[in-house]
C-alpha cells in the first residue's frame, strides 16, 4: 500500500496544480449551472426542465466526463514520457498504477459533487425555486458514484491506449454524447423513443436516479399533469447499463493498462 | 562478484532480432559503457536487466538473480534513469525525490535521509522548491539521475544521459557521473564516443544485437590498430559487418 500511497499522492499533486483542472472540472460545470438556471427563471415553460432538482444531478454527471478527460491526458502524459517506464522497474505492482489514477479522481470527482450541490443551492436561493434536502444531497453524491467510477476508468482506459494528442479528441466525443444521450440539460423524458434509445447507455440512466433521489418532477407534456421521478421500470431497467458499463470500463481499463505495460517494454 | 552477466542472451521482435547471442561480463564497481549505433541492441538489453521485457533466449543475471524468475529481488537493487525525462513535471524538485524516496522505503527517516543524501550529492539546494517541469534539460536530467539514486541501489542504468544536452550541461553531468566512479556500479549507454572515452572503466560495442568487441578504451584501441577511439569505433564495427 506504501508505493500506491506514493503515487496517489503525486497525482493529486498533478492534478490540483493544474490550472485546466479547476477550468474544466469546476468552472464548467458551474457556468452551466448558472445559465441554465436563469433560463429556467426567464424562459417560459422551461421551469420544469431547469429546476434545480432536475438541473443538479445531469450537471453532476456531465462533470464527470471532465474528471475522465484529466485521467486520459494524465494516463497517457506518463505514457508517452519516460515517467511510466522508469515505474515499471520499481517495485510497484498493477494495482498501485490502478489504485494510484483512480483514487485522486474519486476525490475530484465527489468534490465537483460537492460544489455543483452547494452552488445549485446558492443558485436556486438567487433565481427562488424548491431545493433538495441535505440528506438528499448526501444520498445523491452516492448515488451518481458509480458514474463517477464509469468516467475515472474510460480516462485510464483512453489514457492507457492513445497518447495525449489522441485521448483528448475521443474523450470531447464522450463529453458531448453524455451532455445529449445523459439528458443533462435535454428533457429525454418527453422525447418519445429518444429516451427510449438513451436508456441503453448509462449516462441518462444515472440522471434518472439522481433525479429520484432530488425528487424532481418529470417535463410536463401537455397530455397529463407531471409526474414525479419514482422507481420504475426505466430506473430498474437503468441499473443494468450501469452496471454493465461499470465492469467492462474496470475489466477493459485494467486489461490495456497491462497490456499497454507490455508493449511498452518493447 | 559479477553485477551483470549475460549468457548468450536473445531477443526477438517477430522476425527482427535485437539482441543476438550477447554475452557481457560486468563487474561489480565498474563503470561500463555499452556503444553502437542506433538499433545496436543496447537498449534493449537494459530493457532485459530492468525487466522491462523478458529475454527470448539465454540468461542474464543481476548480482546473482536471475531476470527470469528474480525480477523482484533485482527491481530493489537497480536505478534507472531512461532515455526520456523521467520526472513529474509538476513536482517540485523534493517532492519528486521524495515520491521516489517512498516508492522505496517504508520508514521515515530513511527516506528522509535517501533525500538529503541526493540533494547534497547532486547539489540540487538551488532549485529544489522549483517545479521539475521548469528546470532546464541539464538539471532535469540531473534530477532524473538523482531520482534513480535515492534508493541506494548497486546497480545504475543511464540511458544515454546526456542526449540533447549543450556542451556544458553535458559537462557538468559528466562530472557528476564520475563522482559515482567506484561508490556503485553503472552501465551508460551513450551515441557520444568522448563520453565514453571520458567516462567509462570498459566498453562493449555491440553491433546489430551482437558484442562486436569488449575492453577499456584503449585496448580497443589497440585491437583495432586505431590511433583515436573514434576510428577504433568505426574499424571494429565494420569488421562486424564482414
Amino acid at each position: 500500500m506504501r508505493t500506491a500511497r506514493a503515487f496517489i499522492k503525486r497525482n493529486i499533486l498533478e492534478i490540483l496544480r493544474d490550472p485546466l483542472q479547476y477550468i474544466f472540472c469546476l468552472g464548467f460545470p458551474v457556468v452551466m449551472i448558472v445559465l441554465f438556471s436563469v433560463i429556467g427563471k426567464y424562459a417560459d415553460g422551461m421551469d420544469d426542465v431547469f429546476n434545480a432538482k432536475a438541473l443538479i444531478p445531469g450537471m453532476i454527471m456531465f462533470s464527470f466526463t471532465f474528471v475522465m478527460l484529466s485521467v486520459a491526458l494524465l494516463t497517457s502524459k506518463d505514457r508517452t514520457s519516460a515517467f511510466l517506464i522508469r515505474l515499471y522497474t520499481s517495485p510497484m505492482r498493477t494495482v498501485d498504477f490502478v489504485l494510484g489514477y483512480t483514487v485522486p479522481c474519486l476525490v475530484v470527482g465527489v468534490g465537483q459533487e460537492i460544489i455543483c450541490i452547494a452552488f445549485g443551492w446558492i443558485v436556486s436561493l438567487i433565481v427562488g425555486g424548491a431545493y433538495f434536502s441535505f440528506g438528499a444531497a448526501l444520498l445523491l453524491i452516492v448515488g451518481m458514484l458509480p458514474m463517477l467510477l464509469i468516467c475515472i476508468f474510460l480516462g485510464v482506459l483512453f489514457g492507457s491506449v492513445l497518447n495525449d494528442k489522441a485521448a483528448p479528441g475521443i474523450t470531447s466525443v464522450i463529453i458531448s454524447a453524455a451532455g445529449i444521450l445523459g439528458g443533462a440539460w435535454m428533457p429525454l423524458d418527453a422525447m418519445g423513443g429518444f429516451e427510449t434509445f438513451c436508456r441503453v447507455l448509462p449516462f441518462y440512466p444515472s440522471v434518472y436516479i439522481g433525479r429520484i433521489i432530488t425528487g424532481a418532477v418529470h417535463t410536463p407534456t401537455g397530455a397529463e399533469p407531471p409526474a414525479v421521478y419514482a422507481f420504475d421500470s426505466v430506473a430498474a431497467l437503468g441499473f443494468i447499463p450501469i452496471a454493465v458499463v461499470l465492469v467492462a470500463s474496470v475489466v477493459l481499463a485494467v486489461v490495456a493498462f497491462r497490456h499497454n505495460m507490455k508493449s511498452d517494454k518493447k | 562478484m559479477l553485477a551483470v552477466n549475460t549468457e548468450k542472451l536473445t531477443k526477438k521482435y517477430g522476425t527482427v532480432t535485437a539482441l543476438n547471442d550477447c554475452n557481457l561480463q560486468v563487474k561489480e564497481g565498474e563503470l561500463y559503457g555499452l556503444l553502437g549505433v542506433n538499433g545496436a541492441g543496447k537498449t534493449t538489453l537494459i530493457k532485459i536487466l530492468c525487466g522491462l521485457t523478458s529475454p527470448t533466449e539465454g540468461e542474464a543475471s543481476v548480482f546473482g538473480n536471475s531476470v527470469r524468475t528474480d525480477m523482484s529481488a533485482i527491481k530493489r537493487i537497480i536505478g534507472v534513469s531512461p532515455q526520456e525525462t523521467s520526472v513529474a513535471p509538476k513536482l517540485t524538485v523534493k517532492e519528486n525525490l521524495q515520491f521516489f524516496a517512498e516508492v522505496y522505503y517504508g520508514d521515515k527517516n530513511e527516506r528522509k535521509n535517501a533525500v538529503e543524501r541526493v540533494i547534497s550529492a547532486f547539489s540540487l539546494d538551488e532549485v529544489l522548491t522549483r517545479r521539475a517541469g521548469t528546470l532546464s534539460g541539464g538539471w532535469q536530467r540531473r534530477l532524473s539521475i538523482a531520482a534513480a539514486l535515492v534508493s541506494d541501489p548497486k546497480l545504475l542504468f543511464l540511458d544515454e544521459p546526456t542526449l540533447g544536452l549543450d556542451v556544458l550541461a553535458r559537462r557538468e553531468l559528466w562530472e557528476v557521473i564520475s563522482a559515482l566512479k567506484g561508490k556503485i556500479t553503472v552501465v551508460l549507454t551513450s551515441h557520444y564516443l568522448e563520453e565514453i572515452e571520458a567516462l567509462c572503466d570498459r566498453v562493449a560495442v555491440l553491433n546489430k544485437g551482437r558484442v562486436a568487441a569488449v575492453g577499456t578504451v584503449e585496448e580497443l584501441k589497440a585491437s583495432s590498430g586505431q590511433k583515436s577511439f573514434e576510428d577504433a569505433f568505426v574499424s571494429i564495427v565494420k569488421e562486424a559487418k564482414i
